[in-house]
């Protein structure tokens, strides 16, 4: 599914290169449910924005390859239309651009790509209306503009509704628990343990093991200094929110 | 102020004479000839002077024009530039020159008045002598002056009493020759309590490197409602320079929306007097400038000269390539215009670091109980937001247009009439396919 070789990244910080990935080696099969947690820093996100294509970062050494494609020569459209999806961290609000037409947009747009036809308007219709309950938004959401006037929850809950019209092969979810009420997290964890399934693989960006009570990991990666220094089973999560960061930043160095 | 102008071979005797379109109305005549003197003794405007800085005319003075003749068929042409799914009432000129059989005014109510200028000298000369022959300031518009000298044909609109109009007037003028100039005027009239919508459209069909002169003025008497919109798409090696004067009686409503989408030179002046109390009017503008070296430059004042007045100026643009954008906005209230509330805006998406934006937003206040505001952005756009849309599958191409439109959209979508608001929509997308 996901391969990522000796993976360095770099920003420009007034003239300066500033390494924020130094040498990331994961690999993420079919079906698996990866978190990765870390300090504020270590580049998790960074990690997440990269392969989704985001702008602004240098790939200064190694590889990624997402379903045997060579993921950093193509655009994020392209990755998208893969299967990769990224819910942000911050989602952007957009004014003057209707939610239902940006899904209907983005879901045809992924279906041109893959040479489907375009979905018609009442298949549209029925689908988006049963996925909006499941994140628990009202259908008024959806004739607004994206995330215009949204609370930090109502963005996230948008952020996974996006998720379950498109059905990515992979979801990367960049602290999309952090700032959510208990409700609101149920509610994410519901959406994401309801794509679960053999063939899709899942990335959880996060802070704290809160959410990992309701979305249960295969795998749990500790990243310092834009490496990924320690992997283990679910039981690496509590260990780490028992004895704090400082515990295994102190062990590698 | 300036030195008089050496002739352009456009105002020598014989292409004037040559032009002589109202040659049985002796009284054009010399109205003409004395607007040609004063454009000729106030010359060209420069870009010394204050309201003509950034858009250089010298070419004008060396070009030479052809005048003006319907030679083309554009029966068929044409009809993909009719308003689409409304009944509409359809003057049209092919270059500058009334075109009957073009046009369709079978909706157009008994009592109202709406034809080309020379039937209007023909069949109702009395209305129309009260507003053609008005001398307007030849030092601030020019080529208001300019018009008057080399008047092609136009179109009379009024609307008598109490009447209202929902049937939109489609006034389209068409471009079909090379190096012509044409000099069109418009004189639209609501009376009392009447309502006219009018969408006046500027197209080219093959016509190129031509010059239209346009001016319309706008009367709303008491209580009427005048919803303008008009439409600039020229050829993009064509030069527009317009002048729409805005004339409010009190409790009046105007709302103008100008689209300018084409010619490589573009001017226009808005100037709105709201002459008595509680008039309302709402001025707009949206620009999209393609191509590189084009020059878009939009001046637009609104004189608060009665109380209890309300005005809205919003313009908005999106500048592509090498592109240039002009903005000068002046909200003036007169020491008499207690309880005036205004507000003006221009915004600039710049899509390219080679596009310039000069923006000059202003107000003159003498009245001392006033609400005034405005806001004025030139800004790229959101990166964030078009990695948002990428990374859920659209194209950046289809990103981009859903930002662009997004931005354009809280102009347009103030405009009532529906068939209008598509027939612009529908020419602004236009826009994104081609490249």
């Amino acid at each position: 599914m996901l391969s990522i070789e000796n993976l360095h990244a770099s920003i420009q910080d007034d003239q300066k290169t500033k390494a924020i990935l130094r040498g990331i080696n994961l690999i993420v099969k079919p079906g698996e449910v990866h978190a990765i947690m870390g300090p504020n820093g270590s580049g998790k996100s960074t990690l997440a924005n990269v392969l989704a294509g985001r702008d602004g970062y240098d790939i200064t050494e190694g590889n990624v390859h997402f379903e045997g494609v060579d993921l950093l020569a193509i655009t994020p459209e392209e990755r998208a239309a893969l299967g990769l999806f990224l819910a942000f961290q911050y989602p952007v609000e957009i004014p003057g651009v209707n939610n239902m037409y940006f899904l209907k947009a983005a879901l045809n747009g992924l279906r041109k790509h893959r040479h489907l036809e375009p979905l018609d308007a009442m298949d549209f219709l029925k689908t988006i209306r049963s996925k909006i309950k499941e994140v628990g938004l009202d259908e008024t959401f959806l004739n607004r503009a994206v995330n215009e006037g949204f609370s930090g929850g109502e963005k996230k809950r948008n952020e996974i509704l996006q998720m379950l019209m498109l059905e990515p092969k992979l979801a990367i979810l960049d602290e999309t628990d952090s700032g959510l009420d208990i409700d609101a997290l149920q509610m994410v964890a519901k959406g994401v343990n309801s794509l679960r399934n053999a063939e899709r693989s899942i990335i959880l960006v996060t802070h704290y093991q809160r959410l990992l009570d309701y979305i249960v990991p295969d795998v749990v990666h500790v990243m310092a200094n834009g490496q990924i220094i320690k992997s283990g089973d679910k039981s690496l999560a509590l260990e780490l929110e028992a004895k704090g960061y400082g515990w295994i930043e102190g062990s590698s160095s | 102020m300036n030195a008089a102008l050496e002739t352009p071979h456009w105002l020598n005797e014989s292409f004037i004479h040559s032009r002589d379109f109202f040659d049985q109305c002796p009284e054009v005549r010399d109205f003409q000839k004395k607007q040609r003197d004063l454009f000729l003794a106030r010359g060209l405007p420069t870009k010394r002077e204050e309201l003509w800085k950034y858009t250089d005319l010298r070419f004008l003075s060396n070009r030479t024009f052809v005048k003006p003749s319907i030679t083309m068929d554009v029966v068929q042409t044409i009809q993909a530039k009719h308003i689409q799914n409304s009944a509409s009432v359809r003057l049209v000129f092919v270059n500058g020159l009334f075109s009957e059989k073009l046009s369709d005014v079978s909706l157009l109510p008994e009592d109202v008045i709406c034809c080309d200028l020379k039937t209007a000298f023909k069949n109702h000369a009395e209305k129309i002598k009260k507003f053609i022959f008005e001398n307007v300031d030849t030092n601030r518009f020019p080529f208001a002056t300019l018009n008057a000298a080399l008047m092609t044909d136009g179109i009379f609109l009024y609307i008598p009493k109490h009447t209202t109009m929902n049937v939109p007037i489609h006034i389209l003028f068409a471009n079909t020759e090379k190096n012509i100039l044409t000099a069109s005027r418009n004189i639209i009239v609501a009376d009392e309590n009447a309502q006219a919508t009018i969408l006046e459209e500027h197209c080219e069909l093959g016509g190129r490197d031509y010059f239209t002169n346009v001016v319309t003025d706008i009367y709303a008497q008491p209580n009427s409602r005048i919803y303008y919109h008009k439409i600039q798409k020229e050829s993009l090696d064509a030069t527009h320079i317009a002048e729409i004067f805005v004339n409010q009686k009190h409790d009046s409503l105007v709302e103008t929306y100008s689209l300018a989408l084409g010619a490589q030179l573009g001017r226009e002046d808005v100037w709105v007097n709201l002459n008595e109390h509680h008039t309302e009017s709402s001025i707009n503008g949206f620009y999209y400038l393609s191509e590189n070296n084009q020059h878009i430059d939009n001046h637009a004042q609104v004189n608060h000269i009665a109380p209890l007045g309300t005005s809205k100026m919003v313009y908005k643009g999106v500048l592509e390539k090498k592109s240039r954008a002009v903005f000068n906005g002046k909200i003036y209230v007169y020491t008499n215009a207690q309880k005036t509330v205004s507000r003006q805006a221009n915004y600039n998406l710049m899509l390219s670091p080679d596009a310039e934006v000069d923006t000059k937003p202003e107000f003159e206040i003498y009245a001392d109980d006033v609400k005034c505001s405005h806001g004025d952005t030139v800004g790229q756009l959101d990166a964030e937001a078009l990695f948002f849309l990428r990374s859920r599958g659209i194209e950046k191409k289809i990103a981009l247009q859903m930002l662009t439109r997004a931005f354009a959209a809280d102009v347009l979508n103030s405009i009532k009439n529906p068939a209008i608001l598509a027939h612009m929509n529908h020419l602004l997308n236009e826009m994104f396919s081609d490249d």
